[in-house]
C-alpha cells in the first residue's frame, strides 16, 4: 500500500470538491477498495470516504423508476419485500453475492465498480494493460477459463464480476452521477466500457463524479424475472456464467424478454440476440435452450473457456424456464 | 465431570479460542518491535543481476534492508528434513543470488511500521536474468526421475495381468494443492543475552529449536520456540520455514525484537505444498472378483532443489489380497518452491486414483463395489506377510453401509433420481492411515491445589491434543476433568514429537499415560508408607477414582490426604516413552529435535487405521454441477480417547475431501511457472453451503499391539476415501468418470 490522505468530508458538496482533485479515490464500504490499495492495484493519492452520507443510502422501489441511492447497502435491497416480489431477479443477484458480512458492508454504487477478477491483474506483478497500461496481458496465453466471450480486445479479455451489474444490464437502467459541475444521467450500458484499446478506462465517468443513485425503469417483466448464477461451489464464489431473464408472458407464449449474461464479457452484457429468439415463441425446454444458444452464437471461446458457450445458453434456458412460472 | 479415556468431553482451549483469549503467534508483542515484509521473486528462474536498495532505504522508518548480499555470513548450514534435517527445502533464499521459483524470497525488509516495510519492499528494485521456468509436471520436456529404491514387488505382476480374463487401467491426476490455513504464517523473534526467543505456529517446536541452534551457532537450550495455538497447519507449519530464519537473523543485527505475518499471497511459496501427481493404477482380477494383479505407478511433482515423493505405493499395496504386485515410483522437478506434508500427504491423492480404479473394476465386473473389496480382503499385510496390529475394514464397510443405506443404491449408471430430474449418485471407497510411533517425553505433577498438570512440547493444532492428553492422564489417576491442566507447545517443555503423520495422541499420550502410571506408583507408595493413610495395605488392592484411592473395603482418601503425606506436598513424575522396537539411542536422537519413526509396518506388525467412505452426490441435470448431498464415513482407529474431537477430526478431514475432489487446485500459469490463484477468492474450499450431511461413525476395536494406550491414527484418514468416494458417485450418477481432481462443471457438459 501506499501512502495517501484520507478525508471524511461532512456533505455531499464537501465530497464533490474533494474528489475533483487529482488522483482523489472514493471509498464507499471499503470491501473491493481496501483490497485494490493493499495489493498495490491501485494507489490513489487520497481517499474521499462516503460511506457515512446517509443522503445517498436511501432506496425506494415503489414508483414507476426504481431509485437506489448509491450508498444502500447491498444486504438491505436484497431484503427489500417489494424487490423480492416485483424483480426477484435484481434482489437475488445481490442474495448470492459475495458473503452476508460484505453485503452488510458493501453499497450497490461500490458493487458496480468492482473491478475485474482477473488473476493477473490481482496479483500485482504479472503483466496487465489494465494495471500496468501498455505493459502487455498475461492472460492471452494464461489461464483463460475465466475470461470472457464477449468485447474482448487484444489488450484485455477479463470479465466484468459484478452481480448486480449484470442483472442490471437487463432492465432499463440508468445511473444517475453528480460532481461540483452539475448532475447527469447515464444509460447504464454506457456506464461501463468494454475492455478495448485501454482497458485501464472501464467506465464513462468523469473526474471527480459520484454516483448519487441507480435507476430503473418499472416494468412488468420484473416480477417475471430471474437471477441464475452458475458457480463452482456453492456459495461466496464468483459467477463462471450468469443470466438473467424477465419476461413477459401470455400463456406460454413470449411476448417480450430481457435477457443479460455475467461471467462471459468485459462489461455487464445484455443479449439482444437472446431477447429476440425468446421474444413470439411458445417457451419449453427447446426454446428455450435454443435462445440460449442465440445469445452465444457471437461468443469468440478462448483455449479453456470454451465450454461457456453450452452452458451459459444452459444457463439462460433454465433462467427463462424458472421466470416463466413466476407469474 | 468425569474426563476419563473415551469421554467426549470438550475442548479444553475452546473457551479461550471462542472468546479471543487464546494468544496466536501473530498475537505476541514486545515493546520496541520491528516490523518485517518479504520482497519475493517474480520470476520463477534465473539470477539477480542487480541489486538497488536505495529507494527502500529511503522510506521514512526502513531500519533494515536485506537481500542475499547482506546474508550469507549469518546463517550456520542446516539441512531439508527429507535428508534428516528440520528445513522445508534445502534452498535458504538469500543466500545466493540464485531463483529457483516465483515467489521466492528475495529480499527483507525491516521498519518501524508494517506499512513502512510493506511500501519499501515494493520499491526495493532488484533486476533479473530470467530463465524460461516450468512450474507444471504437465509441461512439455519435463523428464521423469525414477526413484530407485521404494519400488515393491510380490509375486508377476505383468504375466498375472496379461492372463486375467478382467482388467482395468488407468492415468489419474491431481493439482498442486495449498495448504491455505486460516492462521497466516507468522514470526516474532527477539533476542536476549545471547538468548532467541522465537513465536511461531509449529508442529514441532523441538525440531525449530534444533535447527535454530544450528543456524545461529548457539545451544539448543538459548533457543525457545512458542507455539500454544496454532490456527490450521495440516503440514504447513511442521518444518523450519526459511522466513522465520531470516526474521531472526534480522532481529539479532537489529538487537530488537521483529515480527513478521507472511500476507497470504506469499503463503503460497515461502512454504510447502502437496505436489501434483498422476497415478497409473492397473487391476487384473478373475470374473468372480478375485483380484490377481496390481500395478501402481506413481509420479509425483518435486521442485528443482530438492527430491521429495509422497508416491503412496507403500498403502495401495496393502489394501488388497492380491498375489501379484508391482509398484514404482517417479518424480518430475519443476521450478516451484519444495512441496511438503500436506493432510495424508501420500494417502490422499494416490487414494483418488486407487480407489477411482477399484471402483471401475467393480464397474467392468459388474459387482457391487463393497462386496468386491470385502472379497478381496487380506488376511495378513499382502507385502510382507504380517499379521496387521489390527484391522476392522470390513465392519467399517457393513456399519457405513447401513449408516448410508447403502441398500438402497440401484447400480444403474443415472438409475437414481429425484422428482424433479436431479441426478443422485452413491459412491465409496476405502481410506486407511499408517499408525507410525515416535518417542516421547511428558511429565505430569500432582499439587496440593489439587491440580494434575500434564507438560509435553507436542501441539494442539486445532485437532484437540490439549483435552486428549489431559484425558489420558486424568483416566490413570481417577482425577475429573476440571482439576486437569495441559501446557503444549513450548519448546522448554518435555519433548514431545513433531505434530505430523497423525502421530500426536499414540505417541505424546503414551509417554503422559507413562508418567501417569509413574505418579500413580509413587502415590501409592506414599499412601502405603507408614505414615499413609492406607499404611499397610497391597496397593494392587487399591483404586482410583473420583479424585480418592479406594481401598478393597470402601475407605476412600482424597488424593489431597495422600498427598500431604508426602515429604513436598505434591508429587510429580517424568517419562520418555518410546515404540517397543526402537532402540534407546535412536529415542535419545529423537527427544532432542529428531524424527525418529518406528512403523507403520514393524518387524512384527502392520499397523494402520482403517475406514470405509461414502458419498452421496447431487448433479443437476442441464447445468451440470455437483453438490455433495451426504458423506458418511465409518472408521476404526484402535482406542478413541475422546469420540467428540475423534469425531470432528474425521469431519473435518471429509470436508476437505469433498474439497479435494471438487474445488482445491493451484492453478498453474504455465508461461510464468507459477501459481496463479494466490488468494482465498481464487483458491476455493469448500463453503458451509457445499457441505450437506456428514456423519463420522467410529467403530470399536481393540488394538493391544500399537502403543501403550490402543490409540491408532485419527487425524488424516478423514480426507482419504473422500475423493474417489465422490468421483466414484458422480460416475455413478452421470456415466462420467472423471479422472483428475477437481471434478468440475465442463467435465460433466458433455
Ligand atoms: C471475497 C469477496 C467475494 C466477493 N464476491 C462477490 C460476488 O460473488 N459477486 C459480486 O458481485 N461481488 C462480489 N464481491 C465484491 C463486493 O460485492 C464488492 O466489494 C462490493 O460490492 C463493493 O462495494 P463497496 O461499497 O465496498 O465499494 P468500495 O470498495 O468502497 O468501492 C468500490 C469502487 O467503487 C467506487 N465507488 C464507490 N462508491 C462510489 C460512488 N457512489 N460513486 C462513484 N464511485 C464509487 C470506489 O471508488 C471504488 O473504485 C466480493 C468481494 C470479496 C472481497
Ligand atoms: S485480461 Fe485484462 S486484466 Fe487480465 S491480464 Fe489481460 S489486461 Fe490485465
Amino acid at each position: 500500500m501506499q501512502p495517501f490522505t484520507y478525508a471524511r468530508p461532512a456533505s455531499l458538496t464537501e465530497a464533490f470538491t474533494l474528489a475533483q482533485q487529482p488522483g482523489a479515490a472514493l471509498l464507499a464500504g471499503g470491501t473491493t477498495m481496501v483490497d485494490l490499495m493493499r495489493g498495490d492495484l491501485t494507489a490513489p493519492s487520497s481517499i474521499v470516504d462516503i460511506g457515512h452520507l446517509n443522503e445517498l443510502a436511501a432506496f425506494d422501489t415503489s414508483g414507476p423508476v426504481l431509485r437506489f441511492g448509491a450508498l444502500a447497502r447491498m444486504a438491505d435491497v436484497a431484503e427489500d419485500a417489494t424487490l423480492l416480489s416485483a424483480y426477484p431477479a435484481l434482489a437475488e443477484s445481490l442474495q448470492l453475492a459475495a458473503s452476508q458480512q460484505l453485503r452488510n458492508a458493501a453499497t450497490v454504487g461500490g458493487n458496480m465498480l468492482q473491478r475485474t477478477r482477473c488473476v493477473y491483474f490481482r496479483d500485482g506483478v504479472s503483466a496487465c494493460n489494465k494495471r500496468v497500461p501498455g505493459s502487455g496481458c498475461s492472460a492471452l496465453d494464461g489461464i483463460t477459463r475465466d475470461m470472457a466471450l464477449f468485447a474482448t480486445s487484444e489488450k484485455c479479455i477479463a470479465t466484468y464480476p459484478g452481480d448486480w451489474g449484470n442483472a442490471l444490464a437487463a432492465f432499463d437502467t440508468s445511473v444517475e452521477v453528480s460532481s461540483a459541475s452539475g448532475t447527469r444521467t447515464i444509460p447504464f450500458a454506457e456506464l461501463h466500457v468494454a475492455y478495448g484499446d485501454d482497458p485501464a478506462v472501464e467506465t464513462t465517468l468523469r473526474r471527480g463524479e459520484i454516483i448519487t443513485a441507480i435507476l430503473v425503469q418499472a416494468t412488468p417483466a420484473g416480477r417475471c424475472s430471474t437471477y441464475l448464477k452458475v458457480r463452482d461451489r456453492q456459495s461466496y464464489a464468483y459467477a463462471v456464467v450468469s443470466a438473467t431473464v424477465a419476461l413477459e408472458m401470455q400463456g406460454d407464449v413470449v411476448q417480450s424478454a430481457r435477457v443479460s449474461l455475467g461471467g462471459v464479457a468485459t462489461k455487464p452484457w445484455r443479449s439482444h440476440a437472446a431477447e429476440a429468439a425468446l421474444t413470439g415463441v411458445t417457451l419449453n425446454e427447446q426454446t428455450a435452450l435454443a435462445a440460449g444458444h442465440a445469445g452465444f452464437a457471437d461468443a469468440r471461446p478462448l483455449a479453456e473457456n470454451g465450454f461457456k458457450i453450452e452452458l451459459g445458453a444452459r444457463a439462460v434456458a433454465r433462467a427463462a424456464l424458472v421466470a416463466s412460472k413466476r407469474i | 465431570m468425569d474426563g476419563s479415556i473415551g469421554t467426549p468431553i470438550p475442548r479444553r482451549d475452546a473457551m479461550a479460542k471462542a472468546t479471543g483469549a487464546a494468544q496466536y503467534a501473530a498475537d505476541f508483542g514486545h515493546t520496541g518491535t520491528a516490523y518485517a515484509a518479504l520482497k519475493l521473486s517474480s520470476v520463477a528462474r534465473g539470477r539477480i543481476t542487480r541489486v538497488d536498495t536505495a529507494a527502500a532505504e529511503a522510506v521514512p522508518g526502513v531500519q533494515l534492508v536485506l537481500t542475499h548480499r547482506d546474508m550469507n555470513q549469518d546463517l550456520g548450514a542446516e539441512t531439508f528434513i527429507m535428508k534428516g534435517g528440520h528445513m522445508q527445502s534445502s534452498f535458504m533464499p538469500l543466500t545466493s543470488d540464485e531463483v529457483h521459483y516465483s515467489g521466492q524470497i528475495v529480499g527483507l525488509v525491516v521498519a518501524d511500521t508494517t506499512e513502512a516495510a510493506e511500501q519499501a519492499a515494493r520499491v526495493l528494485n532488484l533486476e533479473y536474468a530470467a530463465q524460461h521456468g516450468f512450474a507444471s509436471i504437465d509441461d512439455p520436456g519435463r523428464t521423469k526421475n525414477t526413484v530407485e529404491k521404494p519400488e515393491i514387488t510380490v509375486g508377476d505382476a505383468d504375466a498375472a495381468m496379461a492372463k486375467a480374463p478382467v482388467r482395468v487401467d488407468q492415468e489419474y491426476s491431481t493439482p498442486a494443492q495449498h495448504h491455505n490455513p486460516m492462521e497466516l504464517y507468522a514470526t516474532t523473534a527477539s533476542w536476549n543475552d545471547g538468548k532467541l526467543t522465537v513465536h511461531s505456529p509449529s508442529q514441532w517446536v523441538m525440531g525449530q529449536r534444533a535447527a535454530l541452534a544450528t543456524i545461529f551457532g548457539i545451544a539448543a537450550e538459548e533457543v525457545h520456540v512458542v507455539s500454544p495455538y496454532i490456527g490450521g497447519a495440516f503440514g504447513c507449519k511442521a518444518t523450519l520455514l526459511p522466513h522465520t530464519v531470516l526474521v531472526a537473523a534480522a532481529a539479532r543485527r537489529l538487537g530488537r525484537p521483529v515480527k513478521l505475518v507472511v500476507p497470504r499471497d506469499a503463503m503460497f511459496t515461502v512454504g510447502s505444498f502437496r505436489p501434483a501427481t498422476r497415478n497409473r493404477i492397473a487391476f487384473g482380477a478373475e470374473r468372480d472378483g478375485t483380484m490377481v494383479a496390481m500395478v501402481h505407478e506413481a509420479v509425483g511433482q518435486t521442485a528443482e532443489v530438492d527430491h521429495i515423493a509422497f508416491p503412496g505405493t507403500n498403502v495401495t499395496s496393502r489394501m488388497y489380497d492380491i498375489a501379484n504386485i508391482k509398484t514404482s515410483e517417479s518424480t518430475i522437478a519443476t521450478d516451484v518452491n519444495t512441496p511438503g506434508f500436506q493432510r495424508a500427504p501420500a494417502e490422499a491423492s494416490s487414494f483418488f486414483a486407487f480407489e477411482s480404479a477399484v471402483d471401475e473394476l467393480a464397474v467392468a465386473l459388474g459387482m457391487d463395489p463393497i462386496e468386491l473389496r470385502i472379497k478381496n480382503e487380506p488376511k495378513v499385510d499382502p507385502v510382507k506377510g504380517l499379521p496387521w496390529s489390527s484391522r476392522s475394514l470390513v465392519q467399517c464397510y457393513r456399519r457405513g453401509a447401513e449408516l448410508f443405506g447403502w441398500d438402497k443404491r440401484t447400480p444403474g449408471v443415472g438409475s437414481m433420481q429425484t422428482d424433479d430430474g436431479v441426478l443422485i449418485g452413491y459412491g465409496c471407497a476405502t481410506a486407511t492411515y499408517p499408525s507410525a510411533m515416535v518417542p516421547a517425553a511428558a511429565h505430569v505433577a500432582l499439587s496440593a491445589d489439587g491440580l494434575l498438570r500434564v507438560r509435553t512440547s507436542a501441539h494442539d493444532v486445532g485437532t484437540g491434543a490439549y483435552t486428549v492428553l489431559g484425558q489420558v492422564a486424568a483416566d490413570v489417576l481417577g482425577i475429573a476433568d476440571e482439576h486437569v491442566r495441559v501446557e503444549l507447545g513450548d519448546s522448554d517443555l518435555p519433548s514431545g514429537p513433531m505434530s505430523g503423520g497423525s502421530v500426536t495422541t499414540g505417541s505424546a499420550g503414551s509417554a503422559v499415560h507413562m508418567a501417569a502410571m509413574a505418579l500413580r506408583e509413587k502415590l501409592l507408595l506414599v499412601a502405603t508408607a507408614a505414615k499413609g493413610p492406607f499404611a499397610g495395605r497391597d496397593p494392587a488392592t487399591l483404586q482410583f477414582a473420583s479424585g480418592h484411592v479406594v481401598g478393597a473395603d470402601g475407605t476412600a482418601h482424597s488424593l489431597a490426604d495422600i498427598l500431604k503425606a508426602s515429604p513436598a506436598g505434591s508429587l510429580d513424575a517424568s517419562a520418555e516413552w518410546k515404540p517397543d522396537l526402537m532402540d534407546a539411542e535412536k529415542m535419545q536422537a529423537s527427544l532432542l529435535g529428531g524424527f525418529a519413526l518406528e512403523g507403520p509396518v514393524t518387524k512384527t506388525h502392520a499397523i494402520y487405521s482403517f475406514g470405509a467412505q461414502f458419498a452421496e452426490v447431487r448433479v443437476d441435470p442441464l447445468l451440470r454441477t455437483i453438490r455433495v448431498s451426504r458423506m458418511v464415513g465409518a472408521f476404526a482407529c484402535g482406542r478413541i480417547i475422546n469420540p467428540r474431537t475423534a469425531r470432528s477430526n474425521l469431519a473435518g478431514g471429509m470436508v476437505w475431501g469433498a474439497s479435494f475432489a471438487l474445488l482445491e487446485q493451484s492453478q498453474v500459469d504455465h508461461p510464468r511457472a507459477r501459481f496463479a490463484n494466490q488468494d482465498l477468492a481464487g483458491y476455493h474450499i469448500s463453503s458451509c453451503a457445499d457441505i450437506g450431511e456428514v456423519t463420522a461413525e467410529i467403530v470399536d476395536e481393540t488394538d493391544t499391539v500399537v502403543n501403550a494406550i490402543g490409540a491408532k491414527a485419527v487425524g488424516e484418514i478423514g480426507i482419504v476415501g473422500m475423493p474417489a468416494a465422490i468421483a466414484n458417485a458422480v460416475y455413478h450418477a452421470t456415466g462420467i468418470r472423471v479422472r483428475k481432481t477437481p471434478i468440475l462443471i465442463e467435465d460433466l457438459l458433455g
